[in-house]
């Protein structure tokens, strides 16, 4: 056997050994006296490609549960939130407001994906039942209740100042642009892993369930599986996504607070996922791609158009907006989706 | 010996009842066919058995086992698997799929063997593969077995459908109007491939309006009129009987 025959075939694959390979480069940056220099115009690029990879895995939590399962969760930031929150109050050394305990920042980062998943699964008991447009409304209304929780408890949570003196792993490690990078390298990483492991398992077996599922839940229990099951573990898994990400963003950031959390969030994945097109992990991430790179593009528009940033905002909201009823109109399954799949009429 | 029975079998939709106190069995090996006029209570008593709405009273046996208000997964698994009056087709997936999903006991329908591409779940899908193509390729559907199911005719969906339950091998597959909208040369080439699976000792329940063809495939007859049984017996038998003539053709038959 030639070593090309070992090589893998599948995307899936390949995302595992680019997130591996990610990882392993970021290592090498962090853990040996080599540097990296990047360019002072770059630095915007790095910040928007961390952010990326951070909603990268909320896009990939969420294609799992509404592109594949058909759960509609209007709500996906509360497990980001909860996520962040967690790791952020377990490993705090000194917060001005809130809670700080000064566990290590890997206890803190399990309890983040621990604490997320715990509320998916709470979440999923109570209301996993319900039909889609339902379900929706449980989910908004949990992330609203969890904003004002954050808020309001602010013994707890730290009011709108949220949480600062989370330790930031990488930043101990390398300074100045060599952090920048590894934490590209890291995040991506990871995103690239969790994309792999989507990937495998909606290749599998497992994934052809959860999309019959998706098309007809009664006939999928007719035919033996149990669908309450399956619905639920792909409420968990994403939720779990969900509060890694969180996780990761505590522990680059170095603080939290609600101002990182609003529904700006769970609108910016979803219309990412639905202008991709759903039930495709890696068009659902090139959709995520162009609504954070117009963003990024707006940014330097601003400074070339002669009208205040406020006016600007707007804009490109009505931009955003526009290119969503182009996506709808035209392709109605996302750019890159398969409208048979989907079973939306054109 | 009777595989499948029901006792006393009663469900209500509101001051509606829709099955009235029906005591009903199907032996082991038995085709038995199900009619009565519309709102007679057979797909309602289909689904009391088949687990999709849990009945007021009464109870459901299976094979010896109190199935009573057991979920629909659980009965499939206990081999007991029914089909839908409107077929129910999985749009969005392949014919393919469609077949292989009804799979029992894949590993690979776990998260962690799914993951790790076990190599059992590897071998069991290979199985299930070759079982799947098998199917499609009896029912004639390997020309379009990798067609989205939507875009198959009322009939074929009838034949994608006993094909999926197929895939299931059960004990006793039940049928609700496997002809209705099927063409006739169609309707004769579905009875035969129920005749065909009763031979092989599958026991089969089908409701049907279709009479003509229902009383020719099966062993037995069962008549309900307002949730009730009404007749039982012999297919001519049950034909010429004055109580079913009645039933259907409304008011006297004088």
């Amino acid at each position: 056997m030639s070593v090309l025959d070992k090589l893998p075939d599948g995307h899936g694959d390949r995302a595992l050994l680019a997130g591996l390979a990610c990882l392993l480069v970021g290592a090498l940056f962090a853990f040996t006296p080599l540097r990296a220099q990047l360019p002072s115009a770059l630095y915007v690029f790095v910040e928007v490609g961390i952010l990326f990879a951070i909603y990268g895995m909320l896009v990939l939590g969420l294609d799992l549960q509404y592109g594949h399962t058909g759960l509609v969760n209007f709500g996906h930031v509360v497990f980001f939130a909860v996520g962040a929150y967690a790791t952020a109050i377990l490993s705090a050394q000194d917060s001005f407001s809130g809670l700080a305990l000064g566990y290590p920042w890997p206890i803190g980062l399990a309890a983040g994906v621990v604490v997320a998943a715990v509320l998916g699964l709470a979440l999923s008991a109570t209301s996993i039942r319900l039909r889609g447009d339902f379900l929706a409304i449980v989910t908004l209304a949990t992330a609203e209740i969890f904003h004002s929780v954050f808020v309001n408890f602010e013994e707890t949570f730290g009011g709108n100042v949220g949480i600062l003196g989370v330790p930031r792993p990488i930043a101990a490690l390398v300074e100045g642009d060599t952090r920048l990078v590894v934490t590209l390298l890291v995040l991506g990483g990871v995103t690239l892993v969790t994309l792999a492991a989507v990937t495998r398992l909606t290749e599998a077996p497992y994934g052809r369930t959860l999309r019959a599922i998706r098309a007809d839940e009664l006939v999928t229990r007719s035919l033996g599986k149990s669908t309450i099951t399956y619905k639920t573990q792909a409420f968990v898994y994403g939720a779990a996504l969900a509060g890694l990400a969180g996780g990761l963003f505590a522990l680059y950031n170095g603080a939290v607070a609600p101002g990182f959390f609003t529904i700006q969030v769970t609108v910016t994945i979803w219309i990412g996922m639905l202008l991709g097109g759903a039930a495709n992990h890696r068009a659902v991430l090139a959709g995520l791609a162009i609504i954070m790179g117009l963003r990024l593009v707006s940014r330097f528009a601003l400074d070339v158009t002669p009208v205040s940033g406020d006016v600007f905002a707007s804009i490109r909201l009505i931009v955003v907006g526009l290119i969503l009823v182009a996506v709808i109109r035209y392709r109605p399954a996302g750019i890159w989706g398969d409208a048979r799949e989907l079973g939306v009429d054109r | 010996m009777s595989l499948l029975s029901t006792d006393g079998l009663v469900k209500e939709f509101g001051g509606l009842r829709a099955v009235d106190n029906l005591s009903m069995s199907v032996d082991d090996g038995e085709l038995v066919g199900v009619m009565g006029p519309n709102g007679a209570g057979k797909s309602t008593f289909f689904n009391c058995v088949s687990g999709v709405i849990k009945p007021d009273a009464g109870t459901v046996t299976l094979d010896g086992t109190d199935v009573t208000g057991d979920s629909p997964e659980s009965l499939a698994h206990q081999g007991l698997v029914r089909t839908f009056q409107n077929t129910r087709e999985l749009e969005t997936m392949t014919v393919r799929d469609n077949v292989r999903l009804a799979a029992p006991n894949q590993p690979g329908e776990r998260t962690i063997p799914a993951l790790l591409r076990s190599s059992a779940m590897q071998k069991h899908e290979e199985g299930v593969r070759k079982r799947a193509d098998e199917l499609i390729e009896a029912f004639e559907l390997d020309h379009l077995a990798d067609e989205y199911s939507s875009s198959l005719s009322g009939g074929q969906r009838k034949l994608l459908e006993l094909a999926r339950a197929l895939m299931l091998d059960p004990d006793i597959l039940m049928l609700d109007e496997p002809f209705a909208g099927v063409n006739p040369t169609l309707t004769g080439e579905i009875a035969d491939r129920i005749a065909d699976l009763n031979d092989r000792g599958m026991t089969v329940v089908i409701i049907e309006h279709e009479i003509e063809t229902l009383s020719e495939l099966v062993d037995r007859l069962v008549v309900l009129q307002q949730g009730s049984l009404l007749v039982e017996g012999d297919p001519e038998a049950v034909l010429s009987d004055e109580r079913v003539i009645e039933a259907y053709l409304g008011g006297d038959a004088e």
